[in-house]
């Protein structure tokens, strides 16, 4: 690890402004997981299983 | 409770070694999914499955639970806390959700899996291969973001993480490091 003590940011009588590379990420983590969640909900059925024909019928040829 | 010095360093020894762990175990699944998705061969896909599958639960699982637990040890036994720093925070989200995908995602894989004992046709086992390769393909660059954050530790103290450290300025003036 290149950083082995926690920064200290600031000392005046405010907290220091969000970095923008946290809002750049977390605007990202906001559609990737609603991305997620609309998948899941919309899929229904998630996984494999939704992108192959039902087993009992594997062994049967089309 | 902030660790002593030995006791960190012996849990960053655990905690590096079962994250590293938990990427090259991602690695070895992406390579038996790549390799059945090139094979003609209807007993290589299934076998490729079978091992996806003792892989992703003898390996990948219990790596991916022992780095969040190991995670949460190192944030909440040093001083750089869990809610201090917005990378600490972003790492755990991650995996957070690197874990979840994967608990979720595994069920499936697992019953695929099952399916190859009785499936004939290798062309059907087939297609479910690019949905493996679209999850374990996210899932890796989700744990290669992770590191990064994890080694860069890039700057950014949370309004919580502020006010302990203007806290510990006013209890110990003359400072303090991390152990």
């Amino acid at each position: 690890m290149s950083q082995t003590q926690p920064d200290h940011e600031s000392t005046v009588g405010k907290p220091p402004p969000t970095p923008l590379w946290v809002k750049v990420f977390g605007v990202i983590l906001i559609v990737v997981v609603l991305l997620i969640g609309i998948m899941l909900i919309s899929g229904g059925e998630h996984g494999p299983g939704r992108h192959m024909p039902s087993t009992q019928h594997s062994t049967e040829h089309p | 409770m902030i660790m002593s010095p030995g006791l960190r360093k012996f849990a960053l020894i655990v905690h590096l070694t079962v994250s590293v762990g938990w990427i090259g175990a991602v690695i070895a699944y992406l390579a038996l999914v790549i390799a059945a998705m090139n094979s003609a061969d209807d007993q290589m896909v299934r076998t490729a499955l079978t091992a996806m599958k003792l892989i992703g639960w003898y390996a990948i699982i219990p790596l991916a639970l022992a780095s969040l637990v190991t995670g949460l040890i190192m944030a909440l036994g040093t001083k750089w806390g869990l809610f201090r720093h917005y990378w600490v925070i972003f790492s755990l989200v991650l995996t957070i959700i690197a874990v979840g995908i994967l608990l979720e995602h595994m069920h499936p894989a697992s019953f695929l899996a099952g399916v190859t004992a009785e499936a004939h046709n290798g062309g059907r086992l087939r297609e479910a291969l690019p949905s493996e390769l679209l999850h374990a393909g996210v899932g890796l660059l989700v744990l290669m973001v992770v590191q990064v954050l994890n080694v860069y530790k890039p700057r950014g103290v949370t309004p919580y993480g502020w006010r302990k450290q203007q806290e510990q300025r006013t209890t110990s003036p003359a400072g303090d490091s991390v152990t």
